[in-house]
């Protein structure tokens, strides 16, 4: 039983971390209150795929014994690289591009929110749909 | 990946995260979101992903705080739920 | 409306950790995700690029179109906050 906690704990943190971005982007009324919780369902998503990386013992993927130099690499032949005892390095790649582009999105969408904030002078999304059906 | 270290950040992280969506003023959701992907930064330089952790901490820590501070200037503070 | 998203929040959750049942162990070092391409990333680094730090390697040399797209990403988003937010000139009367 507690074998089976450890190996899957990680993922219900994540699945944790989603349902309260999940709830605040659906339940708070202010905008501001909705990006939030739309930051924290990203993270939440490369939380998950950061675990799906790593291997158990395993340390940060840069190469020990790396001279710089191509030839070293292939002339000793000897020092081959041990892949086990690397992280993976794919989702870390993936989840970089996937950090930047939350935040061009969290950018857009802040302005957006100063635009509606100049046009009604509320955040609050109740008051301005009763300001937009009154017309 | 340490079990004890990953539990307390994780505990810290969900408290982070339950805080900012309750908090009724919304500076002190925006600083308290920095403060959430700050210990997300930690969480991830013990699963050995350094890489992350540190455009993390710089882009959306850094970059995202003072996007959302500006955001909330322009605007109101208080928030009603 | 709340008790409503607390419901298909939760929905969501339990559906979300029925599918984590199957997923590899944390920290499985024989995962489909790091058998399948990665070990060559690893591997052929130093040879390819003579770069220890894989990350840099795979983000710069293996996979640089896709840091291109995210450029061109960060660039619109750029783009679209100021069309949003600068002053905007009023041209009226015509």
């Amino acid at each position: 039983m507690f074998e089976f906690i450890v190996s899957y704990y990680n993922y219900w943190m994540y699945i944790g971390l989603m349902m309260i971005g999940f709830y605040a982007m659906m339940a708070k009324r202010n905008l501001v209150k909705k990006i939030i919780g739309m930051n924290i369902f990203q993270s939440a998503i490369i939380f998950f795929y950061i675990s799906t990386s790593v291997k158990k013992g395993a340390t940060v993927p840069i190469l020990e014994n790396a001279h710089g130099h191509a030839t070293h690499g292939i002339e000793h032949g000897a020092n081959a690289i041990n892949v086990m005892q690397y992280a993976n390095p794919l989702p870390h790649v993936l989840m970089l591009t996937a950090i930047v582009v939350m935040v061009a999105t969290l950018g857009v969408a802040l302005a957006v929110v100063i635009l509606i904030y100049r046009r009604y002078g509320t955040l609050e999304e109740d008051e301005i749909m009763k300001l937009v059906r009154r017309g | 990946m340490i079990l004890p270290f990953d539990l307390i950040l994780v505990l810290f992280v969900y408290i982070c995260a339950i805080a900012a969506i309750t908090i009724k003023d919304l500076l002190s959701a925006v600083v308290i979101l920095g403060a959430y992907s700050f210990f997300m930064c930690l969480l991830w330089t013990q699963m050995a992903a350094i890489d992350v952790a540190f455009t993390e901490a710089s882009v959306s820590a850094g970059i995202g705080t003072v996007l959302m501070i500006g955001a909330v200037s322009k605007t109101k503070r208080r928030s009603n739920d | 409306m709340k008790i409503l998203s607390l419901i298909a929040g939760v929905l969501m959750g339990a559906a979300l950790i029925y599918g984590s049942l199957d997923m590899p162990k944390w920290g499985d070092p024989h995962s489909p995700a790091s058998t399948h391409v990665s070990p060559y990333y690893l591997q052929h680094s130093i040879e390819h690029a003579a770069t220890p730090n894989v990350v840099t390697t795979v983000l710069a040399d293996y996979r640089g179109y896709d840091t291109l797209g995210e450029t061109t990403v960060v660039f619109t988003a750029g783009m679209a906050c100021l069309l949003l937010l600068g002053k905007r000139r009023k041209r009226q009367g015509k």
